[in-house]
């Protein structure tokens, strides 16, 4: 894609597993993202199954209105097998896939626009928000600080990669420029993510899976001078729901009703309307069941 | 269970959607209230409103202040008082209404807006 001068634009990553259709609902983020960003520089990072998935069941039409980059890669294969993690769909329903997220160190290389907001798929862009991004000082921005949208469930563990370690940021929304202090910082993430074991033990994060908030975690860590905290944060809040929530319906334009799952209570529900505000829904299946209805509000 | 006990459980059940609606409508107000302009980011609030206010009494027309993170930030201040002050009213008049009506609502399908059966 030919470089704009003073480009502003969005990125995203979709790589499908065997049940999750990442690059429908790349494809779903698009559109709310031109509806309420008003931006139209939209670039998908994908591989060739996930893209004629999306052909096969979006139509080329569809994809070529809602993005205007598309950037195939191929798959790591062995990381695509090595990196499997527990999917909820609800807690009524669990299942170990693949979660591949190696390429988003390559966010930085990739993204063909002077200031970028790199965002997950999941992240439904429900108001015009993160427009408070553009043209800001800080060249790189991204929260630790998050709300679940129940107010009063807690979770100390999303806090630190472990109880005594370092602040954990959030890689489901990051703001950058193409500055030398950011390309450094994307080379720390990918070194983080190549040398994983290590860091892991250095760090203690828990498990064995690789996460991008991990490796963004530490890449702030380290080019925050080993500070905690020296990353500043997007003027805005990030607005969570979890996997064992679910989507009761899209009923209308920016405005979606959530089961939420009340604490110490699997499976019991309250109900609340979310509008006009960002939102990370953690739940995959939940965000396809209401896809087309999505899509229908602003097409 | 005795229809009383269910009849508690259910307006406990209530409560609980209340409570989170209307925590939903504080932090979407908080939100809405966030304002950007040269590179900085404000929280527009009645200090900031009122200092700007001041600033314009005393004649000052260019001047620098701090946003949320700290940063100096130069504005004019006439353009910055104008804009922060028809948001504040914008967005906490449309917090009230949200509120009023969210507070009337004694139903979970009200709080929703939907029909009884749940659409």
């Amino acid at each position: 894609m030919k470089k704009e001068s003073n480009s502003r634009g969005v990125i995203m990553f979709a790589h499908n597993n065997t049940e999750i259709d990442y690059f429908r609902l790349a494809v779903v983020n698009a559109l709310l993202v031109q509806k309420n960003l008003g931006i139209k520089n939209i670039t998908v990072v994908t591989d060739p199954h996930s893209l004629a998935q999306g052909e096969k069941t979006l139509g080329k039409r569809l994809i070529k209105k809602a993005i205007n980059n598309i950037v195939i890669t191929e798959k790591d294969k062995r990381f695509k097998e090595l990196n499997q993690r527990v999917y909820k769909d609800t807690s009524h329903k669990t299942e170990t896939l693949s979660f591949y997220n190696a390429n988003r160190c390559d966010a930085y290389d990739i993204s063909p626009y002077d200031e970028t907001l790199l965002i997950d798929v999941d992240y439904l862009i429900l108001s015009d928000t993160l427009n408070n991004c553009w043209g800001h000082n800080n060249e790189l921005m991204m929260n630790w600080k998050y709300q679940d949208i129940m107010f009063e469930r807690k979770d100390p563990t999303l806090s630190r990669l472990n109880p005594l370690g370092i602040t954990m940021y959030w890689a489901t929304v990051v703001y950058f420029k193409k500055t030398e202090y950011v390309n450094n910082f994307f080379n720390v993430v990918k070194h983080v993510k190549k040398n994983a074991v290590y860091y892991r033990d250095i760090y203690k994060w828990p498990g064995t899976l690789y996460r991008n908030d991990y490796s963004f975690s530490i890449a702030a860590h380290m080019m925050g001078g080993f500070i905690d905290k020296a990353i500043p944060q997007l003027p805005t809040t990030l607005y969570k729901s979890f996997d064992t929530d679910d989507i009761h319906s899209a009923d209308g334009l920016n405005s979606i009703i959530m089961y939420l799952e009340k604490p110490d209570e699997p499976a019991n529900f309250i109900l609340t309307k979310w509008k006009d505000m960002d939102l990370h829904v953690m739940n995959k299946w939940a965000i396809n069941r209401v896809s087309d209805k999505l899509m229908d509000y602003v097409k | 269970m005795s229809t009383k006990l269910t009849k508690a459980l259910e307006f406990s059940n209530y409560r609980a959607t209340l409570n989170n609606q209307k925590a939903q409508l504080k932090v979407k107000t908080q939100s809405l209230l966030s304002y950007s302009i040269n590179g900085g980011s404000f929280t527009i609030d009645v200090p900031l409103i009122t200092f700007c206010k001041q600033l314009i009494d005393e004649g000052q027309t260019e001047v620098v202040l701090l946003d949320i993170y700290k940063n100096p930030i130069k504005v004019d201040v006439e353009m910055f008082y104008e804009e922060i002050h028809s948001r504040y009213f914008e967005v906490t008049n449309e917090y009230y209404a949200e509120y009023e009506k969210l507070r009337q609502s004694r139903k979970v399908h009200k709080i929703l807006d939907l029909n009884e059966e749940g659409k």
